[in-house]
């Protein structure tokens, strides 16, 4: 298992940073970025190139993984039999560092800081190959934070001693700043001060389905999330129960949770590491579940196309089946390769609030995608939205994609109806807000 | 030293500011010297005037500073001399920080000169009382392995080793166990030509097990998949230890990092083999299916890796996700790779209770936009009605429906598609024939050409316009690829022996032109040795042409049984998903040739293990579907056909193992073979000489075959088959 160094290319495919190589030739590095550039000029579209790339030219072959960060390409070589999931949850882990330290993640934002991007290098992967510390608790405290705040807070609050000594000048402590490794427990920071203690969860869900084209759910699957934020003071040991557990199926956990009372109790028994961590993955099954458990899909679609030479016309009417209201519903339909141009009209119906404006909707055609946008931001629970349009296309037998993709959101709402009963803390004697909010996503495939 | 550079210019510029008395100035001139070291310029003359830099209170400075020593330590060795003294003093350091940092970066430097000093503070690293140091300084014993393995053991340091992994740290734990599995690994693969060093360097013992197991829980994700790792590699006592691994190893399964889901799941394969209680083979196997359903909701690179696994854990276990079929369905945006390794899945789940909703799907995906998976949907559809025999002719039905639909691929794909159909289910759907005999005009690839053809000579008898539709061929006969002049022969042989009274004429045009006109060999072979036959003795004509065939099936591996074995314990490595073995892409280093021969011999005699893999191979170039993944060229992105190209995982495991001609030999002739005695058996195939010649045929069947030989990687043939 080895992951050689991480290469980051620009979007015009040259080295940004990558890291240092000193066990390989000099060649090495340039032979894995020619490989990857030479394989995505090739590709005929984008997403058909392999994630994992063969480089054979030098003695010990080699294979680069990567992926896509913010028009950026990530890449990480491996050598060996090593496992390419090592190197992608690894670039996964990387990308959420660079994300926690600089906020974006662009080509502006790593040339500027590319001294702390080499840090945090160098810090998370050793040249042998193996990850070292990734756990953003840990690092905090090793590689400093580009931001004039944490640079701020750093020299006057006393959780951190230390580092901040070190940033003025002075000696180092030997104490504070191995605090991280010294805890014993890996994920969390010994010694942490806060004077307000709070801890909020957000779960998160995400339906991903298909429709086909009678209008039967073919696929739907809710895949959930817990993200927390916690800033507690101490060694909080935290227990979240549920009102009911039992809508969580195949969960994976934080190493946090402890996996026996998870087991015995149904309650989430854990110390949490301090700032942002997914406490919890886990997938919603419906409790009727028989051979087919789909999760009913939240609206519903009636397309009426009709496909003519050089072109076509369409009438797509949404219906919300939801009593909430439906955020940022965006609607994409691939016209296909030789399409030209798209002309379409808005209007709603029976909707019980009346006026239809253009705030209800747009549409727009993207001629280097080809694919036609379809946006509502608000969609209420009652009522219909009508797309009316007609399209061209250079070729007399169109081939638009029999798929419309439809994505939406959903606030405040959980399509496990998951509840939070109770979040007991024991172990440290302070009172801490606590905060549960739900949000729910879709995306969802519409065949005609 | 280095030449020092000219007083102007950049360079010099940085060197003022590097000796500048101001802190500031000089630590933002390091940022800008590593800044120009990262867009390729050569900042190596600023040496000195870096070092000077090195002893600093500022640890960020001290970070750049050794950053820009690894850089040009390989480069400038004698220079990195003068950096000793700072390294030595910084691994006394108060700060735990800079003594890890200093080891570590020492033992990154690779410079020989430096490691003399090393030694003394890897000793006191390794024994420090900061776990951060301890783990750094573990890994820096690897790296010195690598460098001079004697240091390594003069010092003492791998028994150092072995005594951390009782380390009360976790992360010390599976650093340790990190550097030793790599110690291991490089002192196994250089083992002949140093033969000082003890080549079981980590052997994993029962009390070095507990520890590991219990280390397990506690650290971190990376540390987790390097104990794992290790315990791949223990051999099990007995099944109580089996069975306990297992347990201990399964509530991995629920850990958010996919690599850790994955190595765990290697471990549970290597040693559930040896588990002897079915209920728990079962609750493990039961288990396994929702972590991997979950990794599909990954992104695509991490899902396509999870379906490559998952893809050769149910050619072992097909029961693994008997009920998820749906979950593999693909969405329009998948990218192609994905929808490939999912479309592969889900022809492998299927059965009698889901074949319907396979069907819709792949009809729905058979009307998409993209050539290549619209391809490969329509041979899905093939292999489910090869597979599945109740669902044959809904199979069928929808083939029909697609070549109703008249888009020119999708025609050609469906008329290979229903070759094969014919082929499993002789005389079956010939009511078909006639649909596809109109899309004649439509053809113009060869492969579907030939399929064609094949049909009608194959049907001859049961089309009436069959001379007239098998004319179309002759007339342009010339201007036809070999392969569809090959089979326009073969089908006009089988017409005129089925219907003599009204395919004279085209027969007789056909021989002609075949062997005057055509500049191939083979072509021409193979009108001589028909003409022959027909002008000496129909009745064995007859025989020889229009023999009985054996009808073909779908193999459910596509790699042999004992590298199947192999691979499962590979899981979660670049071999599960290539779905080859690591020597043959690895080569360097780590196993040899040798090594795989010695395996060979190890899982059963050498010589059965061959012929499995050959009868295997020889099965899937009959059969002629090119959607196997290790067999065809075709331009399907998938990994496997980048690593070797036109080298199949069998004939690899052949050339690295055979010794005997003979066997090249078996797969060339094995078909004529089954040809001939029509019973089908490839396992006897290892004497198919004696057999064929002991057939009165044998001088005509062998040289058309043989051309076929060096082709037979690339492009499955129809010729083999198709000459009788």
């Amino acid at each position: 298992m080895a992951i050689d160094g991480l290469i980051i290319l620009d979007p015009a495919g040259r080295p940004i940073i990558q890291s240092s190589y000193t066990t390989y030739p000099a060649a090495y590095p340039l032979l894995h970025i020619e490989a990857l550039n030479n394989a995505l000029a090739k590709a005929p579209r984008e997403g058909s190139v392999d994630p994992v790339i063969y480089v054979g030219e030098l003695s010990c072959s080699s294979a680069c993984c990567h992926v896509e960060v913010g028009g950026m390409r990530f890449v990480a070589t491996i050598s060996g039999d090593a496992d390419p999931l090592i190197a992608f949850a690894f670039l996964d882990a990387f990308t959420e560092i660079l994300q926690d330290y600089f906020g974006v993640v662009s080509v502006a934002t790593l040339k500027d800081n590319f001294d702390i991007v080499y840090q945090l290098l160098e810090e998370t992967l050793d040249s042998s190959g193996h990850p070292l510390t990734t756990s953003p608790n840990a690092l905090s405290d090793i590689v400093l934070s580009p931001s004039l705040i944490s640079k701020l807070l750093a020299s006057v609050s006393p959780a951190t001693p230390g580092v901040p000594s070190a940033r003025q000048g002075g000696s180092f402590g030997s104490n504070g700043a191995s605090g991280a490794f010294t805890s014993p427990i890996p994920w969390r920071k010994a010694g942490v001060r806060h004077n307000h203690n709070e801890i909020l969860f957000d779960v998160v869900e995400e339906m991903r389905g298909i429709v086909g084209k009678n209008g039967t759910t073919l696929v739907s699957n809710v895949f959930g999330k817990i993200e927390s934020n916690a800033k507690l003071s101490g060694t909080p040991d935290l227990t979240l129960t549920f009102t009911n557990p039992n809508v969580l199926t195949e969960c994976a956990f934080h190493p946090c949770v402890r996996l026996q009372k998870w087991i015995r109790d149904n309650a989430l028994s854990f110390v949490p590491p301090e700032g942002r961590f997914i406490l919890a993955d886990y997938q919603y099954k419906p409790p009727q579940s028989a051979l087919v458990s789909n999760v009913p899909i939240p609206l519903s679609l009636k397309a009426n196309m009709d496909m003519g030479e050089f072109g076509g016309t369409f009438a797509l009417t949404l219906t919300s089946r939801l009593i909430k209201v439906m955020e940022n519903l965006e609607l994409k339909f691939y016209l296909g390769e030789d399409a030209t141009s798209a002309q379409c009209t808005l209007s709603s119906a029976g909707s019980s609030v009346g006026s239809v404006g253009s705030a209800d909707g747009s549409w727009s055609f993207n001629s280097r995608t080809k694919t036609l946008r379809w946006e509502i931001l608000n969609m209420r629970s009652s009522g219909s939205w009508i797309l009316r349009g007609s399209w061209t296309s250079k070729i007399k037998a169109p081939r638009p994609a029999h798929a419309f993709q439809i994505s939406f959101e959903i606030p405040s709402y959980s399509f496990s109806s998951l509840k939070v009963d109770q979040l007991r803390l024991s172990s440290e004697t302070y009172k801490m807000y606590k905060g549960v909010r739900m949000r729910s996503k879709g995306s969802i495939e519409w065949r005609w | 030293m280095s030449i020092r550079a000219p007083r102007k210019g950049e360079n010099y510029e940085l060197s003022v500011d590097l000796n500048s008395e101001y802190r500031d100035k000089r630590k933002d001139a390091i940022k800008r010297v590593i800044a120009s070291m990262t867009v390729g310029k050569d900042v190596s003359g600023l040496f000195p005037d870096v070092l000077k830099n090195m002893q600093t209170d500022d640890l960020e400075q001290k970070k750049l500073v050794y950053l820009y020593l690894m850089n040009y330590a390989k480069t400038q060795p004698e220079l990195v001399i003068l950096a000793v003294n700072t390294f030595v003093k910084d691994s006394e350091d108060p700060n735990p920080l800079v003594r890890a940092l200093a080891i570590r970066t020492m033992g990154c430097l690779r410079a020989e000169k430096i490691i003399d000093y090393l030694c003394d503070p890897l000793q006191r690293a390794l024994r420090d009382d900061n776990p951060y140091v301890r783990k750094t300084a573990a890994l820096c014993v690897a790296k010195l392995y690598d460098l001079k393995p004697e240091l390594v053991i003069e010092n003492g340091f791998l028994d150092q080793l072995r005594d951390m992994i009782s380390d009360s740290n976790p992360m010390v734990v599976a650093n340790t166990v990190a550097a030793l599995t790599d110690i291991h690994i490089s002192a196994t693969s250089n083992q002949p030509s140093d033969s000082t060093s003890d080549p079981a360097v980590f052997s994993i013992t029962s009390a070095i097990l507990n520890k590991l197991l219990i280390a397990l829980n506690e650290c971190s994700e990376w540390g987790r998949v390097a104990i794992l790792n290790a315990l791949a590699r223990y051999d099990a006592q007995d099944d109580k230890e089996s069975e306990h691994i297992c347990e201990r190893v399964v509530p991995q399964f629920q850990h958010v990092n996919g690599s850790v889901v994955l190595a765990a799941m290697k471990v549970i394969m290597i040693h559930i083999r040896n588990v002897r209680r079915d209920d728990l083979v079962k609750q493990l196997i039961r288990k396994m299916a929702p972590p991997l359903v979950t990794l599909l909701s990954s992104p695509p690179e991490v899902q396509w890796v999870a379906l490559r696994n998952i893809n050769l854990l149910l050619q072992k276990r097909s029961d693994l996700l008997a009920n998820e079929m749906r979950v593999f369905f693909c969405k329009y945006n998948d990218p192609l790779y994905v929808k490939i390794e999912k479309l592969d899945i889900m022809v492998r789940l299927a059965s009698d209770s889901n074949v319907d909703a396979l069907l819709s799907e792949l009809k729905e995906y058979s009307s998409e936009v993209d050539v290549d998976f619209v391809r490969k949907s329509i041979k899905a559809i093939g292999q489910t009605a090869i597979s599945i025999e109740s669902a044959a002719e809904r199979c069928v039905n929808v083939l029909l429906e697609l070549i109703n639909t008249r888009v020119s691929y999708v025609v050609q794909e469906a008329v290979v598609v229903m070759k094969d159909i014919f082929r499993k289910y002789p005389s079956t759907y010939e009511g078909v024939i006639p649909t596809l005999c109109a899309n004649l005009e439509e053809l113009d690839e060869p492969e579907a050409k030939t399929s064609l053809i094949w049909i009608i000579g194959e049907y001859a008898d049961k089309i009436d316009n069959a001379d007239e539709l098998l004319g179309i061929f002759v007339d342009s006969f010339t201007e036809e690829s070999y392969q569809v002049q090959l089979q326009t022969l073969t089908a006009v042989v089988k017409l005129f022996l089925k219907k003599p009274d009204s395919s004279q004429g085209v027969v007789q045009r056909v021989l002609n032109t075949a062997t005057k006109d055509c500049d191939s060999p083979d072509v021409r072979d193979r009108a001589y040795i028909y003409w022959r036959l027909l002008s000496t003795d129909p009745g064995a004509a007859k025989a020889v042409v229009l023999a009985h065939r054996p009808p073909i099936s779908i193999p459910r591996t596509t790699v042999s049984p004992a590298l199947l074995e192999e691979l499962l314990g590979e899981i979660s490595s670049l071999a599960s998903v290539y779905h080859k073995p690591a020597q043959t892409f690895v080569g360097h280093g780590r196993v040899g040739a040798d090594s795989v021969q010695r395996k060979g011999l190890e899982i059963s005699d050498a010589q059965k293990a061959l012929q499995t893999v050959v009868a295997g191979q020889q099965a899937e170039n009959l059969l002629d579907f090119g959607d196997d993944s290790t067999q065809d060229g075709q331009p399907s992105g998938l990994a496997a056909t980048q690593i070797l190209p036109s080298t199949p995982a069998a004939a690899n495991f052949l050339s690295g193992t055979s010794a005997n001609p003979l066997d090249d030999l078996v797969s060339i002739f094995g078909g004529m073979e089954t040809m001939e005695t029509s019973a089908g058996s490839l396992s006897t195939a290892l004497s198919p000489t004696m057999t064929s010649l002991s057939s009165p045929f044998e001088g005509f069947g062998g040289p058309p075959a043989l051309p076929s030989q060096p082709r037979q990687n690339a492009q499955p043939e129809e010729d083999l088959l198709g000459l009788f």
